[in-house]
Formats: C-alpha cells, sequence, structure tokens
C-alpha cells in the first residue's frame, strides 16, 4: 500500500500526449474504483448469505463493507474529477462511467436512508438486504454492461485506446496492481474494524 | 407446484386487481387528468417545436412520473386484514406475478396514451412506430419490476410514500437508459438490425430483474 503510495509519485512513466504527468493518478483513481467494486461486492455476498442463513452478523458485515465501498467511490469521483479536469477540461461530462458511478453513489445512499427508515433490526435487516441485492444487480448491469454499448471518453470504449495496449505499459502495471490489491485490502481493514464498532453498538 | 395450480391463482388475482383499479374511478381520473395538464403544460410552454430527441426526452419524463405516481399505490391492499389473507391463501409467489403483469399492463396503457396524446399535441414523428412501441414495452415491463418491488420494500417499511421513490428512482436509470436510446433509434429509422444488440440487451435485463424480484419477494413477507 505504502509502496504503491510512493512509488506512484516517483516511477518513471511512458511518454503519452495530454495525460503526460497525469497519468500517475491512474494508480489513485483506477484502483478506487476497484476497490470499490470489490467492497460492494462483498456486501452483496454477505447479503444474500444473510437471507439464507438469517444471522444478523452477516447483516452488520453487509452494512460495514457498503459504507467502506462508499468511501471508496467518494474517493475515486473526487481523484476523477481533478484528472477530468485537468485532460478533458471539464469537472463533469455526460460519461456513461460517470453516469454509472453518480447513480451506483444514488443507489447506496438510497440503501442507507432505507436502513435508516426501519428500527427492528431482524426486519430491517432482511429488508435491506433484499434492496441490497437487487441494487447491485443493477449496479453491475450500469457499471458493467452499458459503458460498453456507447462511446466513452474513457480508454477502452468507442474508438479510445484500450487499456492494454500502450497506455498501460510494464513499468506502471508495477505498480498499478500492488496498488489495487493494497487498497483492496485498506478497504477489507476498515470494513472488519467499521464491523467490530457495530457489533459493539449492538 | 404445477404450472396450472399457478395459473389459476394468478388469474383472479390479475382480474381482482383491474377490477379494484376500475372501481376506484378517483385514481384513474387523477392519472388521466395528470397525463394531460402535463402534456398541455409542455404545449403551452413550447413543446411542439421539440427536436426528436427532445421529444423522447419529454415523453419518457411524463411517462416515469405517471408510472411512479401509479405504481405507489401497488401496495396499499397489504395492511391489516387483506395482508393476512394474501399472505395465508395465495402467497407470495403468485402475488408478485399478478402484480408484475397488472403493474405492466397497466403502464404500458398508460404510456401508449401519452404517446397518443404527444401524437395530438406534437405531431407524431416515429419513423418505425413498431419499434417504438416495442421499447415503450420492454421499458414499461422493466419499470413495472423495479417500482413493485420497491414499493412492497418501502410498504415494509410502514408506508413511508417518499422512500419508495426514493429507491426506485436510482434503479430505473438503467432501464430508462436503455430504452430511451432506443426510442431515440426508432424516431430516426435506424435498421432493425442495427438495434439488435440495444433490444436484446432491454430484454436480457428486463428478463432477469423479473426473476430476480420473483426469487426476493418472499423475504419481504415474513415476519
Amino acid at each position: 500500500m505504502l509502496y504503491s503510495l510512493v512509488y506512484g509519485l516517483l516511477t518513471s512513466i511512458p511518454d503519452l500526449p495530454i495525460l503526460e504527468q497525469s497519468i500517475r493518478n491512474l494508480f489513485y483513481h483506477v484502483s478506487m474504483w476497484f476497490a470499490m467494486v470489490a467492497m460492494m461486492g462483498g456486501s452483496f455476498g454477505y447479503a444474500i448469505s444473510f437471507l439464507s442463513k438469517e444471522d444478523l452478523h452477516k447483516d452488520h458485515r453487509s452494512v460495514a463493507l457498503a459504507q467502506t465501498g462508499m468511501l471508496f467511490a467518494t474517493l475515486g469521483l473526487t481523484t476523477g474529477m481533478i484528472w477530468a479536469k485537468y485532460t478533458w477540461g471539464a469537472w463533469w461530462t455526460n460519461d456513461p462511467k460517470l453516469n454509472g458511478s453518480a447513480v451506483t453513489m444514488l443507489i447506496y445512499l438510497a440503501y442507507f436512508v432505507l436502513r435508516n427508515a426501519m428500527n427492528d433490526g431482524r426486519k430491517r435487516a432482511r429488508i435491506s438486504a433484499v434492496y441490497n441485492i437487487f441494487a447491485f444487480i443493477m449496479m453491475i448491469v450500469f457499471i458493467g454492461i452499458l459503458p460498453r454499448m456507447t462511446d466513452s471518453l474513457h480508454p477502452g470504449n468507442g474508438g479510445n485506446p484500450g487499456f492494454n495496449s500502450y497506455d498501460l505499459d510494464n513499468r506502471l502495471r508495477l505498480v498499478f496492481y500492488p496498488a489495487v490489491i493494497g487498497w483492496i485490502l485498506v478497504g477489507t481493514w476498515i470494513a472488519s474494524l467499521r464491523y467490530r464498532l457495530r457489533k459493539l453498538e449492538s | 407446484m404445477s404450472i396450472e395450480y399457478y395459473m389459476s391463482k394468478i388469474r383472479p388475482l390479475i382480474t381482482r386487481f383491474f377490477q379494484q383499479e376500475l372501481r376506484n374511478s378517483n385514481a384513474l381520473f387523477s392519472l388521466g387528468l395528470y397525463l394531460l395538464g402535463i402534456t398541455y403544460l409542455i404545449y403551452l410552454l413550447g413543446g411542439n417545436n421539440a427536436a426528436d430527441s427532445t421529444w423522447n426526452t419529454l415523453l419518457w419524463v411524463v411517462v416515469f412520473f405517471g408510472t411512479v405516481s401509479q405504481a405507489s399505490r401497488s401496495f396499499d391492499f397489504e395492511s391489516g386484514d387483506y395482508f393476512f389473507y394474501f399472505q395465508t391463501l395465495i402467497g407470495p409467489g403468485p402475488t408478485i406475478i399478478a402484480k408484475l403483469v397488472f403493474n405492466a399492463t397497466y403502464m404500458s396503457v398508460l404510456s401508449f396514451l401519452t404517446w397518443g396524446l404527444f401524437s395530438v399535441f406534437y405531431g407524431n414523428t416515429v419513423f418505425s412506430p413498431l419499434l417504438f412501441a416495442a421499447g415503450l414495452l420492454l421499458g414499461c415491463i422493466g419499470f413495472s419490476v423495479v417500482l413493485t418491488l420497491t414499493n412492497g420494500i418501502a410498504q415494509r417499511t410502514n408506508g413511508n410514500a417518499t422512500l419508495s421513490t426514493v429507491l426506485a428512482i436510482p434503479l430505473l436509470f438503467p432501464i430508462l437508459k436503455l430504452t430511451s436510446a432506443l426510442n431515440v433509434q426508432a424516431m430516426v429509422g435506424v435498421p432493425f438490425i442495427d438495434v439488435l444488440d440495444l433490444l436484446g440487451a432491454l430484454a436480457a435485463l428486463d428478463i432477469a430483474i423479473g426473476l430476480l424480484a420473483y426469487l426476493l419477494f418472499p423475504y419481504l413477507w415474513q415476519d
């Protein structure tokens, strides 16, 4: 983790037009989204296992992971907006990936609103697990399938250079993959702290 | 459980839902008035000069709010004795299917009515009506799945009406995005082969979320 933070700033980078030094943001911005999807995926998994086993601990884990995922979404959005301002010239563009992330955040905000609307622990857990599962599938459709069908400013879509062709060379990969793994581990750690906190509170 | 057994439970339920709706003329008229009023409002504000994509956007906004307000009454019956009756006699499976079919039909009628009103006031510029109708229909099926499930959820939180809208809106975006893309293509008149992947994606999405709603609904019913 520390390695990717520090080395991300120091490592040599390939020469790219327009992007230039800002390619370093790859280590932060893209890995945030990887971590977010991992967290939401974990939350989805625990929601399913709650419905099948009716164990409230699973519900606590599910919420903790969703909250951590939300944190990564916020970070990913912020880093992405700054990057977009300097490379595309605007904070926000009508791009399928941006729409996808906005909708994802709205979905999980709605999930938290739903949780706050109920008091009874077991019923709340069951109903929010139902929403969680439905929402995750919709989110995967929106961020995973729709962008592939339309043009995007992001690499890999609509005639833009692919992710793996020339912009991600081996030097970047050396930092990028550890960064993804590192952030996912940090996310798991934060989520486990939140989970333990919830367990203490209840 | 066999299919015949299921059908024997579902069919009377659907007829019952329709009878209930027709008897409740107040809600029916208010929805009709909403459609007429909002279409005329857009006309007054210059909607008759709208370009194709704007025409389509306006149509979907009107349909969107119409369906959301229609669906918000989905589970009104689910309070008190009625809920007990449904829970013991019919069970969650047939109830959700009947409700989905009812809502999808209702919303399709609503959206075709809106299309008719739009044609009267702003002129019908749709190049291939069949494709446009398919887009409306598939969109309404998806809408009915999402809205029925979120209304079921909201109902279980003691009838918080705004909550169902909050829950539904972000989930409706993927469907809305696909259908409006399809409908814009239908207005321009793109060859059928070129929109096959959009059509397929929409149909697959509808089927997937329909199955998901059917699987998840029983969990909402336990107390």
